[in-house]
């Protein structure tokens, strides 16, 4: 009677295909990194394996360890800085009742733009001469800046627009989380009268906990993978301000055709994924219990 | 002979629904019915002689040949144009071929695209390419390379061809420049004269014009250093300058040094100009076509650039203050202390097409045809009139005194009068030394640029790895 | 008094957050119709000077954005359809059919695939793609983006599927259904929100995706939106009428997609977010 839940035919056919195509594509690609990192191989020569070398190269390798600390910038200003705003703005959407939906449907337009047309967008908003943030900069008398050709501006510019593109997305899930809270701790927390804001956020925050995990951990996760705006917007520079660990990894791979390299560098970026992993389980994680994930 | 046709036709027919079937790929499982072809084209020589060319002829299947181009946007119109009709008669001549065009941006085909599919080993059929180690030395030794020579011999080109040296390798051709270049600086008449400045003749008044134009608020000289090719050019000129044209090639052989005294000198000469503000601000975020865009809406006195950029100015297509009348043209000044020819000026024929080594018979064909339709004399005159690229080959005593009788472009007047002038060319370095060392030279021009680096720290650098590759 | 204050204030620094929303489209709508740089760079909010339609002409022509949109438009959506379908097929298995402890295995090996950022595999997989000979087709693209979906489409699907009531299928067996038709008439039907939100973000995901499109693809006929607009930036730099055009051209289709569709959208991403 129930034994056609126990064919293990049928299990292997709803399955394999799943899971053999993410074999091939996910692990298969994993374990020949691992034999490629150990590689001289670039494409071209004969390849030869050289031990640890690549790896060592990595540890001595200073713009790598450059694009590492941007890369951590990345996520220092995704989790202290985004996310805050996110749930500052997503309280606030929260307690209007006028034009609510609005909002909603405002702030969540760039997360649906390909990056690609985002850092082509922006980068002609930054354009230092007919770009509008200049002019707009020029009527308080300050002087243009020229945002992505500057190393000290460059990857504050890409980390804005990176923002531009993904706060409105979080907001509408933690304005989610908020609107599913029973209607009586909305009604308490209402920024209507005395103590306003700071009294919502009090009652609201604390019930929001696990969502706010889990939008760290995405940030997080967001941090890691970001390349594409990077690549689109700057290619790293100038001279490396704006490089990412991806960016980094591809650039070495396909225009210095270190492909041994650069699989020992995406090998290195695993490993710092997983470290940071094992942190965020360690601080964040902890607020999650109630969700399964 | 009639079932070599056949099997050859069955084999074509089998050949274009497995490229059907996959969506056009060209790549691994055509390559696969490529060699069956191969095959069957080399059993056609070997047993029925020409019955497999015949074949080709009266069947006229259809096939593409993939043609990668860099002749995209506005300030590239004429270079596509005849390279457009090149194609077209590449393509009336052999049956059923078809070229597959696909532009990319030239710093993105040479350094993204190309590196990975060379790699990969599934470049497109005929692809723009430059020359040297770094290029087309580097992917021939890969055997990625169509060896042109026999090519060149049936089509007669085999010596007609200026300068190959940046793409033979053992004696053998492995590309074929399509024009040459000179590097220098394009100034704007207009500003020149509203400002008293004179063209200058030494490297004093030429810092002279720079401060003049600057303390007008007019940009000195117009950089995008974004792509670091650009500046790069005009480092290579000033090391060439003071440290003699013959380093440019001492890199690689080790005769002359990235650190000795009088390359730093040259790259302390490029910092002290950066430093004044000669060059555009932000230099570091402007693109190549921003640099020229801002030469021609008259907000930069000077700006250094390759040849190539002389058919802009007459370009109508691009907005712009000024018209080729405007604008001058002047070799870099001598310098003071420099070493060995100080009239010497950059000269190059490193950009051209290469071919994939992995052809079959037909694509061998639309190869040769596409050689044959490309280079040749009346081209090579087009280009020089209409685009304002100098000929990589040698012209008959006809197609010189058509340049002669056509030529009005003041500008490539100009070019044409300063390179008689001078005593010597040499090359970009580009073309000499290791694509590590290259890729470290755009890597230190940006840190000196951005004040990262001091001229020391970039001339030790780019020694250090310098040796490495020669170590290797 | 102090509740008209109260009132009023979350409107205000919300319209500050909706301006730098909708600025730059604006910017962009407006410097499209204008003839210069010099226009634009003038007046960045004054209407053009003569407004110039013939950018939309010359865009369309020359930058091919409809293949383009195409392309990209059925790689995202036969990617995320072909992963949304094969994760529930899984995540069935996984978590309702009675072979507990391979499944835990399987469940924590597609885990683990969550800890592995994508682009770290952009090596290996041009390896792989190459080896298959797939490279430079849209293949190339569809299998990556399909199995990079795997791990969180199946996280999701099997998320909301253990909630699903034992008794349920209970009573299908009962009826007479196989594993199949009870996956096909019952669990997929109940499971739809959950595979609608595992789509949506699978289809940003796809369409997004930038990286290996740049790379896998070199023909221009089958370059997909992100890459097809850089390359047109590329070209076309200095003229930034045309390229603002261009940015019309490929987010004007969006925009109107989502004004019909946001609701969904809106509900399917956030409705999976919480489950999880």
């Amino acid at each position: 009677m129930r034994s056609s839940l126990r064919n293990p035919y049928i299990y292997i056919l709803f399955v394999v295909p799943t899971l053999g195509l993410y074999a091939l594509f996910f692990f298969y690609p994993m374990l020949t990194s691992v034999g490629y990192g150990f590689t001289d191989w670039n494409g071209l020569e004969e390849t030869n394996f050289i031990g640890f070398a690549n790896f060592q190269q990595a540890f001595a390798d200073s713009d790598f360890w450059n694009a590492v600390r941007n890369n951590m910038v990345f996520i220092l200003f995704s989790v202290g800085v985004q996310v805050p705003l996110i749930v500052f703005f997503a309280i606030l959407i929260s307690q209007v009742r006028r034009f609510q939906s609005f909002y909603k449907t405002t702030v969540f337009v760039p997360s649906i733009l390909s990056t690609a047309v985002i850092g082509i967008l922006w980068g002609f908003m930054y354009d230092p001469e007919v770009g509008i943030i200049n002019q707009f900069l020029g009527l308080f008398g300050v002087e243009t800046i020229y945002w992505l050709a500057d190393s000290n501006w460059a990857l504050p510019a890409v980390l804005v627009t990176n923002a531009w593109q993904w706060m409105g997305f979080y907001i509408v899930l933690v304005l989610a989380a908020i609107l599913s809270l029973p209607k009586e701790i909305n009604e308490a927390a209402s920024i209507d009268g005395a103590g306003g804001f700071r009294r919502a956020w009090y009652i609201t925050v604390p019930l929001i906990k696990p969502i706010i995990s889990v939008i760290v951990m995405l940030s997080i996760a967001g941090a890691m993978r970001v390349v594409d705006i990077v690549l689109v917007m700057t290619k790293g520079g100038p001279v490396g301000a704006t490089d990412v660990m991806a960016s980094y990894m591809v650039n070495r791979a396909i225009r210095y055709g270190d492909y041994g390299y650069g699989t020992a560098l995406s090998i290195m970026i695993f490993a710092i994924a997983l470290i940071l992993t094992a942190l965020y389980q360690l601080t964040f994680g902890k607020m999650r219990e109630r969700v399964e994930f | 002979m009639k079932k070599y046709g056949l099997l050859l036709l069955v084999l074509m027919v089998s050949l274009t629904t497995v490229l059907a079937g996959c969506g056009g790929n060209n790549a691994g499982q055509g390559s696969s019915a490529n060699t069956g072809a191969n095959e069957a084209g080399g059993s056609n020589e070997v047993n029925a002689g020409s019955s497999g060319e015949e074949a080709v002829v009266e069947d006229a299947e259809p096939f593409t040949v993939s043609l990668r181009h860099i002749q995209i946007g506005d300030a590239k119109k004429y270079r596509k144009a005849i390279l457009d009709d090149a194609v077209a008669k590449a393509e009336a001549e052999v049956p059923g071929l078809t070229f597959e065009l696909d532009g990319v941006e030239d710093e993105v085909n040479r350094f993204t695209k190309l590196p990975a599919e060379m790699a990969a080993g599934n470049p497109p059929k005929i692809f723009d390419l430059f020359g040297g180690e770094g290029d087309a030395l580097k992917y021939a030794n890969a055997g990625r390379l169509l060896d042109l020579t026999p090519i060149l011999e049936e089509l007669g080109l085999a010596d007609k061809f200026l300068n190959m040296g940046q793409f033979t390798l053992d004696g053998k051709a492995y590309g074929l420049p399509i024009g040459g270049s000179t590097e220098g600086f394009f100034y704007n008449k207009q500003l020149f004269a509203q400002y008293n400045i004179e063209v200058p003749t030494t490297l004093e008044e030429l810092e002279q014009a720079a401060e003049t134009l600057k303390s007008n608020e007019v940009t000195p000289m117009a950089m995008g250093s974004q792509a670091a090719w650009v500046p790069l050019m005009l480092a290579n000129t000033l090391i060439g300058r003071y440290a003699g044209p013959e380093s440019i090639y001492g890199f690689r052989d080790g005769s002359a040094a990235w650190n000795s005294p009088e390359v730093v000198a040259a790259f302390a000469k490029y910092k002290e100009w950066v430093d004044n503000g000669y060059f555009t601000k932000g230099e570091l975020g402007v693109t190549y076509d921003a640099m020229l865009n801002e030469f021609l809406g008259g907000k930069a006195g000077m700006m250094f650039d390759g040849s190539w950029r002389a058919s802009a100015f007459a370009n109508p297509d691009l907005v712009k203050e000024i018209t080729s009348e405007d604008v001058g043209y002047f070799a870099m000044p001598a310098v003071p202390d420099g070493k060995g020819d100080q009239t010497a000026v950059n000269g190059n024929y490193s950009n051209g097409y290469g071919f994939s080594s992995n052809l079959n018979e037909q694509e061998l064909e639309a190869v040769k045809a596409f050689i044959k339709h490309l280079y040749k004399d009346d081209m090579q005159v087009r280009g020089l009139l209409e685009d304002a690229l100098l000929p990589s080959m040698k012209l008959t005593d006809a197609a010189a005194s058509e340049i002669e009788a056509n030529l009005e472009d003041p500008v490539v007047k100009q070019i044409m009068g300063t390179m008689n002038e001078a005593g010597e060319a040499f090359s970009h370095f580009d073309s000499v030394v290791q694509s590590d060392v290259y890729s470290e030279t755009e890597q230190q021009i940006q840190r000196l640029i951005a004040g990262e680096s001091s001229p020391q720290e970039v001339g030790d650098a780019l020694q250090q790895a310098q040796e490495a590759a020669n170590a290797n | 008094m102090s509740t008209i204050f109260n009132r009023t204030i979350p409107h205000l620094i919300l319209l500050v957050y909706v301006a730098a929303v909708l600025v730059p489209f604006a910017f962009v709508i407006l410097s499209s119709m204008k003839e210069s740089n010099i226009d634009i760079a003038e007046r960045p909010f004054g209407l053009p000077e003569t407004w110039v339609l013939d950018n939309y002409v010359t865009a369309w022509v020359k930058a091919k954005i409809n293949v383009y949109f195409f392309n990209s438009v059925y790689l995202s959506v036969t990617s995320s359809m072909a992963g949304v379908l094969l994760a529930a097929a899984c995540a069935f298995a996984l978590t309702r059919m009675k072979f507990k402890r391979v499944s835990n295995w399987l469940y924590q090996i597609v885990l683990l695939g969550m800890l592995i950022p994508g682009n770290v595999l952009f090596i290996a997989q041009y390896i792989l793609v190459k080896d298959l000979g797939i490279l430079n087709t849209h293949w190339s693209l569809f299998f990556p983006y399909t199995a990079g979906a795997v791990p969180l489409s199946v996280l999701l699907i099997a998320a909301f599927m253990r909630t699903i009531p034992n008794e349920l299928e209970e009573a299908a067996i009962m009826d007479g259904l196989s594993a199949i038709g009870l996956f096909a008439r019952i669990i997929i039907p109940i499971t739809m929100p959950a595979l609608v939100t595992v789509f949506i973000v699978n289809f940003l995901g796809a369409w997004n995706e930038y990286l290996l499109a740049n790379f896998f693809i070199s023909k221009d006929a089958l370059r997909t939106l992100p890459t097809g607009m850089v390359g047109f930036r590329d070209a076309f730099q200095t003229n930034y009428a045309l390229i603002c055009t261009g940015i019309v051209y490929s987010v004007l289709p969006v925009i109107v997609l989502y004004a019909f569709l946001q609701k969904q959208i809106i509900e399917g991403v956030t409705a999976g977010s919480l489950k999880g």
